[in-house]
């Protein structure tokens, strides 16, 4: 297999929590695939993304990733991430070229590149007609599509998409779905989490099931659906996690 | 340097959007110091120049009462109005009923009382000097005295300032009197001119000269106290904007993208720095600007620009970075923008009212006048007035230079610890 991420022994403990919320023995994502990571509240998701993107430490374990035939840790391969995070993660007070502009010029992007590169985004996100106009003026599905766009600035090699289709209507949602699969069409390995499990569905290659910050299942959703007798994922997630609400 | 760029031209976009944060950087702080500046400096002019409403009521039945409100009147001092009618009963409500700050009561025998009590300490000092028989008859040393009526809203340091004031010339007349006295005494009708011209001249004057190394001769006035003072309170209310806008983008999600970028981070503390070093220096500038150009048109006084400009820039750009490295700290640490807000405006608040800014430090309690010295603008405000009032060279800004530079470092590092454990940097 062509791994473009393996983790070993990956565990994080935060400071005053009594259990570890991240407890992965092993966990490798293939390169171009779209790999989807789902459970419920406090299934340890957001915190198993943030040290694959370096936001935080690990308690111990590491995760290394492949890129151009070397190992790398993930601070080597910062310039080749995209992240997305849940929250808006931009300057509502700027435009969405100032805001493009900045973090393309982080990324240290070659000037007429940049410029290019951001009206591909914005046409390709449906935001070229407001691409000068102040962000806070934008509706939910607008704010969305720029944080997307934001992410994908530095043409990454592995997109991390943390809850991408939050509060956005049908219409945003197909937007973004068409661009995610087009960048994957291209090779981007896309690691993909979120509550909406139909569209993990029809979205994913292959996807990992946590809970208690631990993988409970791993595989393609119809060999998980098959195997446990599951018509889809939510019954399966269910099944397996419980009924019993999380905080 | 493209991405120290890039995060400068950011800053400048995001300070532009702020139109509420600008206002308080740059408008209040050229409000403070007018306000500020024309009520001192009225209050200087209340005792020195303009001229205080009082009431007199003079029930003498001599002519001293009446020479004493005329000295009054040609001090210039005071607008004075003569109301013969009023009694000691109704002067209290005449004070507040005619708007007069001050009225004085002179009662139907103070010509006599003085009078007699200078001729009574005439007879002692004659008889001591064997000159006179000292059974001769004389008479006794009575109380004299006139009484003042204020208006509750006079400060007392004005009213202590007018009593010194009153009883200077009430001890001018007496010992004119008494000099009267002592020429009668020795059989002369009256006291001879020559005498009398010579005592009506100040024989001891007193020069007013600032203890500094040069400032062309003129005495510090209140644009030259307030200007600096004030820029350096406003300066440091930058909190506000920087100390807030570094919680907002924290809390709104951009600072976690930022992680993910390398050395973005740091690049956009950096670049934070160097906008508001620029707001800040500009800051000063406008407001050294408007005192030496704009408060002359004001009939305020004129700010005098120190000799050396080095000196000025060296504590402008130090005032500057503990101002910026203060505000980081307080946003780095707050949890919200409320909290940033709220804590930063108090703290500058009370190291204001500690470091000087408000009541000079030589007023205070010892161990307030100690604990000033915590307060960054107290080293700030050191600085300016070593080189604003004193023209002070460069040994005399150690002082400041040092504790300064202390200041800096101290919240520059405690910011890192803090960043670093929150995995920021």
């Amino acid at each position: 297999m062509d791994n473009v991420i393996d983790i070993q022994e990956l565990t994080k403990q935060y400071k005053n929590a009594d259990a570890l919320s991240l407890d992965i023995q092993s966990l490798e994502i293939v390169r171009g695939e779209k790999f989807g990571i789902f459970g419920p509240n406090g299934a340890g998701k957001t915190t198993l993304i943030s040290i694959l993107c370096g936001i935080i430490e690990p308690t111990t374990g590491s995760a290394h990733y492949h890129l151009d035939g070397d190992h790398h840790s993930v601070k080597s391969v910062l310039t080749s991430i995209g992240f997305v995070p849940q929250d808006f993660a931009f300057y509502p007070e700027l435009t969405p070229v100032q805001n493009l502009l900045y973090f393309g010029r982080l990324y240290d992007i070659p000037k007429v590149n940049l410029l290019q590169k951001i009206d591909y985004l914005l046409d390709s996100v449906g935001l070229m007609h407001v691409k000068r106009k102040k962000i806070n003026t934008f509706s939910g599905g607008m704010k969305r599509r720029i944080n997307l766009a934001i992410g994908l600035i530095n043409d990454p090699k592995i997109l991390f998409l943390d809850e991408p289709t939050v509060g956005v209507d049908v219409q945003s949602k197909v937007a973004i779905f068409r661009l995610l699969d087009e960048l994957n069409a291209k090779g981007t390995t896309i690691i993909y989490t979120s509550h909406h499990l139909k569209e993990a569905e029809d979205f994913c290659d292959r996807i990992a099931l946590l809970d208690h910050g631990k993988i409970i299942k791993i595989g393609s959703l119809s060999g998980l659906l098959s195997s446990n007798s599951m018509t889809n994922l939510e019954e399966l997630l269910i099944s397996l996690t419980g009924n019993t609400l999380r905080d | 340097m493209r991405k120290l760029r890039a995060s400068i031209i950011k800053e400048i976009q995001l300070i532009l959007q702020d139109r509420v944060g600008l206002l308080l950087m740059y408008l209040m702080p050229i409000l403070l110091v007018f306000i500020i500046t024309i009520v001192q400096d009225s209050a200087f002019k209340l005792v020195k120049d303009n001229q205080l409403d009082l009431l007199v009521v003079n029930k003498d039945k001599g002519e001293l009462g009446e020479k004493f409100t005329a000295i009054l009147e040609k001090t210039g001092n005071f607008n004075l109005e003569k109301d013969p009618k009023a009694d000691l009963k109704s002067i209290k409500g005449l004070t507040i009923e005619k708007q007069k700050l001050i009225s004085i009561y002179i009662p139907e025998n103070f010509s006599q009382n003085m009078s007699g009590n200078a001729q009574h300490l005439t007879k002692i000092m004659l008889t001591e000097f064997g000159m006179i028989d000292e059974n001769s008859p004389s008479s006794e040393s009575v109380k004299n005295e006139i009484q003042l009526f204020y208006d509750p809203v006079l400060q007392e340091n004005f009213r202590f300032t007018l009593v010194n004031n009153l009883q200077t010339v009430l001890n001018s007349m007496e010992n004119a009197q008494m000099v009267e006295q002592i020429f009668k005494e020795m059989g002369y009708d009256e006291i001879p001119e020559k005498i009398k011209k010579q005592l009506s001249q100040k024989q001891t004057e007193i020069k007013i000269t600032s203890a500094s190394n040069s400032l062309g001769g003129s005495i510090p006035n209140s644009t030259q106290h307030n200007v600096p003072a004030w820029s350096i309170f406003a300066m440091f209310f930058m909190v506000i904007s920087l100390g807030g806008n570094l919680v907002k983008e924290r809390l709104s999600g951009s600072f976690i993208r930022l992680q993910t970028i390398p050395s973005a981070f740091i690049l956009t503390i950096w670049s934070k720095m160097v906008v508001y070093l620029f707001v800040a220096l500009s800051q000063l500038a406008i407001l050294f600007s408007i005192g030496v150009y704009l408060f002359p048109y004001l009939s305020l006084p004129q700010l005098a620009i120190p000799a050396s400009i080095l000196q000025l820039f060296v504590v402008s750009f130090l005032s500057a970075m503990a101002a910026i490295s203060y505000s980081i700290l307080v946003g780095t640490y707050a949890k919200t923008q409320e909290q940033a807000n709220g804590f930063g405006s108090i703290s500058i608040i009370m190291f204001a009212a500690i470091g000087g800014i408000w009541v000079p430090l030589f007023v205070m309690p010892d161990y307030l006048q100690t604990i000033a010295k915590l307060s960054p603008l107290h080293w700030c405000m050191e600085g300016f007035y070593t080189i604003f009032l004193k023209n002070g060279e460069w040994n005399q800004l150690t002082g400041p230079i040092i504790y300064l530079l202390l200041f800096t470092f101290a919240c520059q590092f405690l910011t890192f610890i803090k960043l670093r454990i929150q995995n920021y940097i």
